[in-house]
């Protein structure tokens, strides 16, 4: 058996068996109070040099989870194997205050190859959303004048294991689907050190989600149009939920009682245009929110956009059309998120900046993207978070099917 | 292994090595470090999105029912310390200590024919506690038990005594106060340390075996003269520091000084006996056996006593109306003791107290302990620069926990308070506690959800 699945089926079981010990995610926002978390949304790679960018990418040097058809672009002989982390700097601001963090995460394992020559298919880990937090708030000492510390945590999010294939229906047109698998916790905490209490509530939620996508390429001299779609139904995750006091006497399950949560029905367009190494795209997904309702009278939901382009060019000298070839790539994106917290919508939007590297000697590259953002706002007392990112991605690349004849 | 992948011109465009293989186990590597060392960052940010589901409440103003409880004995044998004089007092009542030992018997030396008694003398060597007045002068007398000094089951108590001769062997007057620099009190016995130097000399059989010595030496009694003494001193009793010194000389033309000394007996045939009269203070009702009054009739307040055996018993009659609410845990249970004020100016606090949970019949079951399994003690704190506000505080919450862990607290199981075991039965601390204004709180923080 190749070395490259050895390593992969080992690195996927470790995920899979102990997903705790690798996504152990702070994703370290206020914002990830709400509702199921932190979107993390699903471009990899490239993609994430480009604004986020890749409905109407076809998978090529990397594999594309956005879209489910994009499958069928992988190279008949490659097999590719991705793992990404990010890491932010941030700083999050109120009218009056300041202060920052820092932290990191592996964001997805993945890998993608041709099955023959209309089926591919690829499969991996990402998650969907993460929530992380710790705030430390002053709550009264009810019968005192005096207040004491209260830490509110929150962690856990949902986790993604799908698989997906991509067929090639008729020429230029590929229909896919992923079939997800969703799981993780919602866990939230409230504590205190002096008190010695954690009142704990977790919610563990699952169930299977299916993605659908299509994309129709056009060929007009030597460009090439590509047109993307993804549509994906909603869908209510069973819960089971927990809620616990631990004390220094012990811990005691309360009655539990359930959350709903729900993922919406989300629909996503891209147009992508080719020449050669150049490539550009534009995306539009919409998710909606709005019919989703969460138990928390903090915020409302609204219908969430999101709007993104991206680029991506060789940079230009004798490496140009080599496996040494490195690219440049430039991209941005603005969301409308699904919280509105009194009545003020938060909004996100990035700057990316990435570079595509090849690794001496193989077919392995990197994927480096510099990600500048802005989430929420100073306004009505909310928070502002501005951070720089890094996303590293490494795509492993290696022969599936070996030629042995020069063995 | 090796992969060989065929290029457009054929030429090799990739091979698989090993090298390549560890690069992600590397990168996955340095991601767990990496995660590991993320912060998980102290934020306040954020409060106003926070839902809370609990609430700490406190409540402080539980009831507290006081009673003094007089132990009917306390062991006194073997505590090394031996207590003289006596005290009147009209808050606590007067108490008259008397302490009770014997002498060692040992091989004597020859004594010369030359020799010449000259004097004798018990050392009594200030242990450093007393209670009471210590500057006004002080006579303690000496006398001679007239029966041996025998353990009930190997101990004595406060309340056991021996029968001892009306006549005194010795007397002494001295004044004990903190300015004397004094380390040792010496009550001459000159007829008594006579006979014993003529009988080491005559080497008679009263002096010739333990047996013998014990018999003829049955023990002694110092106590308090009998003038209303002001204070009651504590002296070291063990082997180095109690003893009866004879100093003699031998008659040559250059005088040679000599001494014999005989040291205190056995441990445990030491002890302090207590007689305590309650009539002249709020306790008069109290019954010397039985022994519980109720703090109404004691203008509110609590009494300890070291030595004595007054203790005051806490019961919480209403702590059980945290019950009728309908979720909540116990998170802290403070009890807070003021002494009265006023109360400590002559006599000081003890620097911690014990705690001890009681029953119905007042038998001190078990000291309390805090969550390491050490004695639960509460530290003396004053309030205030000026020292006029003293409390004590006692975390009692594994207590009312554990009291609550079957939802029904006890009234019967109750708090004594006290000094530890050793302190209760060595020294004459005293304590005055009250229930009004409430000058004893007990405090419980509480987490409803």
């Amino acid at each position: 058996m190749h070395r490259l699945v050895k390593t992969s089926v080992l690195l996927l079981s470790l995920l899979v068996l102990r997903p705790g010990i690798i996504f152990a995610q702070s994703t370290s926002s206020p914002y990830s109070i709400f509702g199921i978390g932190f979107l993390e949304g699903s471009s990899v790679g490239p993609s994430k040099g480009m604004g986020g960018t890749g409905i109407a990418f076809l998978s090529e040097m990397s594999v594309n989870p956005m879209n489910p058809a994009s499958y069928s672009g992988l190279d008949s002989l490659l097999t590719i194997f991705e793992v990404g982390i990010f890491g932010k700097y941030s700083s999050f601001s109120t009218v009056h205050d300041n202060q920052t963090d820092a932290n990191a995460n592996l964001k997805y394992v993945l890998m993608g190859f041709r099955i023959n020559p209309w089926l591919a298919t690829s499969f991996g880990f990402s998650p969907y959303s993460s929530i992380g937090y710790n705030i430390n708030a002053t709550a009264p000492i009810e019968g005192t004048a005096h207040e004491y510390l209260e830490t509110f945590s929150g962690s856990g999010g949902v986790n993604q294991i799908y698989i997906g294939a991509s067929a090639n229906i008729i020429k230029n047109l590929s229909i896919g689907v992923n079939a997800a698998y969703l799981f993780g916790n919602i866990t939230r905490n409230e504590s205190s050190a002096a008190f010695e209490y954690t009142y704990k509530d977790v919610t563990y939620v699952s169930n299977f989600d299916f993605n659908y996508g299509l994309n129709y390429q056009i060929n007009i001299k030597k460009w090439k149009y590509n047109l993307g779609l993804i549509y994906s139904r909603s869908k209510d995750l069973r819960t089971k939920n927990t809620t616990t006091i631990k004390t220094a006497t012990g811990t005691e399950t309360l009655k539990e009682y359930t959350y709903k949560y729900s993922i919406p029905e989300t629909f996503g367009a891209g147009i992508a245009v080719t020449k050669g190494f150049f490539k550009a795209g534009i995306d539009f997904e919409r998710s909606d929110w709005k019919n989703i309702e969460f138990s928390n009278i903090y915020f409302q939901t609204r219908n969430s956009n999101r709007y993104s382009f991206g680029t991506e060019f060789p940079l230009p000298g004798d490496r140009k059309g080599t496996v040494k070839m490195i690219f440049l790539r430039f991209g941005g994106d603005y969301r409308q998120s699904y919280l509105v917290i009194n009545n003020i919508p938060i909004n996100c939007g990035t700057l990316t900046l990435g570079t595509g590297l090849p690794l001496k000697g193989t077919l392995n590259g990197i994927n480096i993207a510099l990600e500048l953002g802005k989430i929420g706002t100073t306004k009505s007392g909310l928070i502002r978070e501005d951070y720089i990112g890094l996303h590293l991605d490494m795509s492993l690349r290696a022969l599936w099917f070996e030629k042995r004849k020069y063995n | 292994m090796k992969g060989i992948g065929e290029g457009k011109e054929g030429k090799e465009i990739f091979s698989f090595t090993g090298t390549s293989i560890f690069i992600p186990i590397i990168f996955i590597t340095g991601l767990i470090f990496i995660s590991s060392c993320t912060s998980k960052y102290e934020f306040t940010m954020g409060q106003d999105f926070l839902d809370s589901q609990t609430r700490l409440q406190v409540i402080d103003t539980f009831s507290v029912d006081l009673s003094t409880v007089l132990l009917d004995s306390l062991k006194t044998s073997a505590t090394k310390v031996a207590y003289a004089g006596s005290c009147e007092d009209n808050v606590f009542g007067s108490v008259k200590c008397g302490a009770y030992f014997d002498l060692a018997y040992s091989d004597f030396p020859e004594i010369e024919e030359k020799a010449i008694f000259d004097s004798a003398d018990f050392m009594l060597m200030y242990k450093g506690t007393s209670y009471g007045d210590t500057t006004s002068l002080m006579t303690l007398n000496l006398h001679m038990l007239t029966e041996r000094i025998e353990p009930y089951s190997s101990y004595l108590y406060n309340t056991s005594s021996f029968d001892f001769s009306p006549e005194v062997t010795g007397s002494v007057s001295f004044y004990p106060g903190p300015n004397s620099s004094d380390s040792a009190v010496y009550l001459p016995v000159n007829a008594l340390g006579e006979e014993l130097f003529n009988k080491i000399r005559n080497k008679d059989e009263d002096v010739s075996s333990s047996e013998m010595f014990n018999d003829y030496l049955k023990g002694f009694l110092l106590e308090s003269g009998p003038v209303d003494n002001k204070a009651i001193i504590g002296f070291i009793a063990d082997a180095d520091n109690l003893k009866l010194i004879i100093y003699y000389h031998i008659d040559n033309e250059e005088p040679e000084l000599k001494k014999i000394s005989i040291t205190m007996g056995e441990q445990n045939h030491q002890f302090n006996n207590v007689m305590y009269d309650p009539h002249n203070s709020p306790l008069s009702n109290i019954k010397l056996e039985g022994n519980e009054i109720p703090s109404t009739q004691t203008d509110n307040q609590g009494y300890m006593q070291g030595l004595v055996g007054l203790l005051p018993k806490l019961r919480f009659p209403t702590v059980d109306e945290i019950l009728a609410i309908r979720r909540w845990k116990i998170l802290k249970a403070d009890l807070i003791i003021e002494p009265v004020k006023g109360s400590y100016d002559v006599f000081s606090l003890p620097e911690k107290l014990y705690i001890y949970d009681t029953d119905k019949e007042n038998r001190l079951n078990s000291v309390l302990l805090d969550d390491q399994g050490n004695s639960l003690t509460a530290p003396l704190v004053y309030d205030d620069l000026y020292e006029e506000e003293a409390t004590y505080t006692y975390d009692i919450t594994k207590f009312i926990n554990s009291e609550f862990s079957d939802s029904y607290f006890d009234y019967e199981h109750g708090l004594v308070i006290g000094l530890s075991q050793d302190d209760f039965t060595s020294k004459l601390d005293r304590l005055l506690i009250e229930c009004k204004n409430p000058r004893i709180k007990l405090v419980i923080y509480f987490l409803t959800y």
